[in-house]
């Protein structure tokens, strides 16, 4: 694990709250406000695999602002320091909502792996064959799911060391993989 | 049991062809409603005080909801006690008979149908894959393109790593479980012969797990009748009791699976089932495992008690969950060889179990005196588990 980075600090991911994530008390009275940009040409926006980026429509906006940084963030609880992943608003184990931004490592291993090479999702159908993995962070209590690029399943074997990196989604949104052997391709 | 409950039992049911059907959703429901009711010649429309619809993404896959109420009708119950749906992905069949288990054990209910439903093919299958994908966390895993093959796959990859288990045992379970299926009229795969060798040979879907180690995109149905004890023999002289039930739920997001080749949730749940009916892993002769994928029943032998930790592979290997060992397991077919309707699978593995207890399962598929059977559904990615254990006498 990194040192703890408020996200406030380089991205003003965090607003005014720095080091914590809006209360929910202080946003339970407002609304999404109207969208001003066209709406989104794409048939499948109920079927949008990507979680909403934008602050008027979730509160871990921070994580995907912090995306762009080519940083990789989750949240992390300020009384009992649970680890969360996904980030979370609210800490599970305690229940309070004082969390803090804080960075991960960007290098693990694979703990395990298959190929997909039938039976994609929508949209994915002409990715195949792909690889995914389970991923072990060095240093973190995580151990992430994610695509695996940068090398065919044939060539990957476990402990495999890979590294995290970010690519373009549609709509300017970032996402983030994991790709084995070569250097990082982080936007 | 636990505390003053209600005996309940299985009195009768019915299971529709499984495939890939000309039917439509509704036609599905009426299927089971006929063979169902048709099993049970006492059994008024008007006897029936509740409906309990296990189905896991009717508005997905057949762009409907509120289905309970539509079951209802369809199937000429007006409920006046209990009406629902559940939902637990694989296993919304078993929740649904434990929902009416709990209805009547209590004294809400006193004679309740459980059906259970699912429409998995459309036109277009990514659409369907699409929904399959968001059975797993879907903005965080669902969104990398996993559905459950390659999921299952990386339980086989530690298994195998962990414990050497081999894919040829892997095969022995689908050789199995086709065996069985091709000697039940309701199985998807009829007639068709599938060898270890065959198996190893079929196209691989996410390494290591090939075609042939993977259930099926199925639509199907299936219905059954459970009533309070004392109301049992209006409808059958040999009912089969409901005298365990468990379930544990341990993670959803992949990040929190732990090991892979240990299933906690599944020993614990196994744990509560056996201590619940007072039973253990040496009294069950039947067993319906969720065999959604050939890995899936290997490890399930061990987390129930059946064999060894690490041992499962070798389980199937000596014949010990074949007819004649030491538990049969997946006498139905398994979703390997039945296919896998998510919201019939389990209803129809307890019609199955009604058969096996009153010996009236086909030859070369009856188990000799079962007494004791156990039911097992996972559910997602193996994160929920949930069981039954069933009984001849009571």
């Amino acid at each position: 694990m990194t040192a703890s980075t408020p996200s406030g600090q380089s991205s003003g991911a965090g607003g005014d709250a720095g080091t914590t994530l809006p209360r929910s008390d202080a946003l339970a009275s407002e609304r999404p406000p109207r969208r001003e940009e066209p709406p989104d040409p794409s048939p499948l926006t109920l079927l949008d695999f990507y979680p909403p980026q934008d602050p008027r429509w979730t509160r871990i906006a921070p994580f995907f602002l912090a995306l762009k940084d080519g940083r990789f963030t989750t949240t992390r609880c300020t009384r009992d320091g649970t680890f969360h992943w996904p980030p979370a608003v609210a800490c599970p184990k305690c229940h309070r909502e004082e969390l803090q931004w804080v960075d991960l490592p960007t290098h693990g291993r694979l703990y395990a792996f298959s190929e997909v090479r039938g039976g994609a999702p929508l949209g994915m159908e002409g990715g195949v064959p792909f690889v995914v993995g389970l991923v072990d962070l060095p240093g973190a209590p995580l151990r992430l799911f994610s695509r695996i690029v940068g090398r065919p399943y044939a060539e990957l074997a476990l402990g495999e060391p890979v590294r995290f990196e970010t690519f373009p989604i549609r709509d300017g949104r970032l996402f983030y993989r994991f790709r084995a052997g070569g250097e990082p391709a982080t936007r | 049991m636990n505390g003053p409950l209600r005996r309940v039992a299985l009195v009768g049911g019915g299971i529709t062809p499984f495939g890939v059907r000309a039917a439509t959703f509704p036609e599905l429901i009426q299927e089971a409603g006929a063979r169902g009711f048709g099993s049970l010649p006492n059994l008024a429309p008007e006897d029936v005080d509740s409906l309990f619809v296990g189905a896991a993404q009717p508005e997905r896959l057949a762009f409907q909801s509120h289905v309970a109420p539509l079951a209802a009708e369809l199937l000429g119950l007006t409920p006046t006690r209990v009406i629902q749906r559940t939902e637990l992905a694989c296993a919304s069949g078993q929740s649904a008979l434990r929902s009416a288990y709990a209805a009547i054990a209590s004294g809400l209910s006193d004679l309740a149908v459980v059906l259970g439903v699912e429409k998995m093919n459309l036109p277009d299958m990514a659409e369907a894959n699409t929904s399959m994908a968001d059975v797993l966390d879907r903005p965080w895993d669902g969104v990398h393109g996993a559905t459950a093959p390659p999921f299952f796959a990386m339980v086989a990859q530690r298994h195998m790593h962990e414990y050497g288990t081999t894919e040829e045992q892997l095969a022995l379970v689908s050789e199995k479980n086709h065996r069985f299926a091709n000697r039940n009229p309701t199985a998807q795969f009829q007639g068709k012969v599938f060898t270890r060798e065959k198996l190893r040979g079929l196209p691989v879907v996410a390494p290591p797990l090939r075609l042939g180690d993977c259930s099926s995109m199925t639509d199907g149905a299936a219905l059954a009748v459970l009533v309070e004890g004392s109301r049992a023999r209006e409808f059958t002289d040999t009912p089969a009791w409901l005298v365990g039930s468990a379930q544990c739920s341990t993670f959803h997001n992949l990040a929190h699976a732990g090991s892979l080749s240990s299933w906690e949730g599944l020993r614990k749940a196994g744990q509560e089932l056996y201590r619940s009916s007072g039973l253990g892993p040496k009294d069950v002769q039947v067993a319906e495992l969720h065999d959604c994928f050939t890995i899936s029943e290997i490890v399930e032998y061990e987390e129930l008690g059946f064999c060894p930790k690490g041992e499962g592979g070798r389980f199937v290997e000596e014949g010990q969950s074949d007819l004649g060992g030491r538990v049969t397991v997946n006498p139905r077919g398994g979703l390997l060889g039945c296919g896998h309707p998510l919201g019939a699978t389990g209803v129809a593995q307890a019609v199955e179990i009604l058969g096996q207890l009153q010996g009236t399962a086909p030859s070369g598929r009856q188990v000799p005196g079962a007494a004791v059977a156990l039911q097992h559904n996972l559910s997602g990615s193996a994160n929920v588990h949930s069981l039954l254990l069933w009984r001849r006498e009571n």
